[in-house]
């Protein structure tokens, strides 16, 4: 046996984030899977033993776009737990700073990821040669979002300031004063970008599926509500274990979330539309109307529109609760641990995310589960491309990678930051 | 977060090259790290044992070099530097 030393010098590179298998029989799909690599990341193991009241800094961690969502979860299900209920000026910086986190997250995915797709870009950076204007709009109203979850939260990435029972310090009317003529900036953008994305070559393809997004009495849902659906389901949040389930699949390290008995279902900007439309603001409906919209949209690939929609609300609401904003006495209201399990489940950009905690008397987690809107939508995205594939089989390998990209980024899911983050497998009998 | 995804991109480089080599076995394997590669020692460690299992990888001898130097342009990098094969 003889040894020796290869020099290699080879820089390592991420393969990507997610692979799809698809296995074709007679122009038809038999088999499909879509692999997500990242492996799992234990934040619902390493909650135990922890205590109630750092829920909403450790699980904003999951997510450095849409940390608002982990914070506003994590609070609502400890108030459950230990039975306080927050109100008043202090529900209503809630739902500002989760308008900040809409429009950050929304502006991103919309001019950053999505649009790209649609104007045969491989990313927003070569799109900026051509669109200059465009992409500095969308980099402006990001910013807008972020400055205003900056402004509430302390800083606009994983921000410090949200805690169970309200927040750490609260703004006067006149701290949140300056940030009103941005948002009144963005607004019009947001209104541009309706009409702009509305423009966009859509492909037709629509399934028939099962909706599933919060509903409130009044409003648009941001952090309260009833789960709902358009085949049915009316559920309190209580019940959201009776109703779903989490699957382990072999193929893939993320989970996959199936209503029992049913099967997949849809979170998200368009769940949320379809169910809530009548609850936006005037001004976010007569838009959506002057596009062409109604209040029904079941095309995947329009979710640009509908996301930018939802950008022009938050703006419009954030705009809104700043008018009606006074200092409440207090930033955050009394909090006692008592032994219980809470329930909290809230809207983040990407949909309905859902947090189960168990505490014991001194407030020390027992138990915790964390169900994320990428998982939710794991099985509708696969279904999406067992229909959409069989139309294009004629595409070559590159083409039809690029458009199955498309189609799982209309979903926004956690990968897809990656502009270019698919490995496409197909094999044909 | 992206870990497990750039190593599995490395040992499939590994067996890339054992093959065109027309090695039996990889029994060491020497690569450098970067200092804001944000990966420590251990936890590449651990990461090539799981992704080398079953490989012509398999029980190599691991060199992790990290470096200190954050303004070197590869600062950010994983790099493969050698590895040691039997034929």
């Amino acid at each position: 046996m003889k040894s020796r030393t290869i020099k290699v010098d080879y820089l390592a590179r991420v393969e990507g984030e997610g692979a799809l298998y698809v296995k074709i029989k007679d122009n038809t799909v038999v088999d499909i899977k879509l692999k997500i690599f990242e492996p799992p990341r234990f934040f619902e193991a390493f909650l135990r033993g922890r205590t109630y009241n750092e829920a909403p800094d450790v699980t904003a961690r999951i997510c450095g776009i849409c940390p608002i969502a982990y914070q506003m979860s994590a609070v609502h299900a400890m108030e459950d737990a230990v039975g306080v209920k927050v109100d008043g000026q202090l529900r209503a910086l809630r739902r500002l700073i989760y308008c900040g986190e809409w429009i950050e997250s929304h502006a991103l995915h919309v001019y950053m990821l999505h649009a790209p797709d649609f104007l045969g870009y491989p990313d927003a950076i070569k799109m900026a040669k051509d669109y200059p204007d465009i992409v500095q709009r969308g980099l402006q109203l990001k910013k807008a979002g972020n400055d205003l979850v900056a402004l509430l939260g302390g800083r606009e990435i994983h921000p410090i300031n949200v805690r169970v029972g309200g927040f750490y310090k609260v703004p006067t009317k006149q701290e949140l004063f300056p940030i009103t003529e941005k948002l009144k900036w963005a607004r019009d953008a947001a209104l541009e970008t309706v009409r702009w994305t509305a423009k966009l070559p859509f492909p037709d393809f629509e399934q028939d599926y099962e909706f599933i997004s919060l509903r409130h009495p009044e409003e648009y849902p941001f952090n309260e509500g009833r789960l709902v659906s358009n085949k049915g389901l009316d559920i309190s949040v209580h019940d959201y274990d009776n109703h779903f389930m989490e699957e382990h699949v072999q193929y893939s390290n993320a989970l996959h979330s199936l209503r029992k008995e049913r099967g997949a279902y849809f979170v998200g900007p368009l769940a949320r539309y379809n169910l809530n439309y009548d609850r936006l603001s005037p001004l976010a409906q007569e838009t959506a109307h002057s596009v062409g919209l109604s209040g029904v949209c079941r095309n995947p690939f329009q979710s640009i529109i509908i996301r930018s929609i939802e950008t022009l609300y938050a703006c419009d609401e954030a705009l809104r609760i700043i008018e009606h904003y006074e200092k409440p006495g207090k930033p955050a209201i009394e909090v006692q641990p008592r032994a219980a399990t809470g329930y909290g489940c809230t809207e983040a950009p990407r949909g309905i995310l859902y947090h189960r905690y168990s505490i014991d008397e001194n407030g020390l987690i027992t138990d915790a589960k964390i169900v994320p809107p990428t998982s939710q939508n794991q099985k509708t995205i696969e279904n999406d491309l067992r229909h959409f594939i069989v139309k294009h089989l004629k595409l070559s390998q590159d083409q039809l990678t690029l458009q199955c990209e498309q189609a799982i980024r209309n979903y926004d899911p956690c990968i897809s930051c990656a502009t270019h983050f698919l490995k496409l497998k197909i094999d044909r009998e | 977060m992206h870990e497990f995804s750039l190593i599995k991109d490395l040992i499939h480089k590994i067996i890339t090259i054992a093959r065109e080599q027309h090695a039996s076995k990889v029994h060491g394997v020497t690569v450098r790290i970067g200092a804001l590669s944000h990966i420590s020692p251990e936890h590449f460690q651990e990461h090539f044992v799981h992704a080398s299992h079953g490989t012509v990888a398999e029980g190599a001898q691991l060199t992790i070099k990290v470096m200190p130097d954050i303004t070197d342009p590869q600062s950010q990098e994983v790099m493969l530097e050698n590895i040691e094969v039997v034929d």
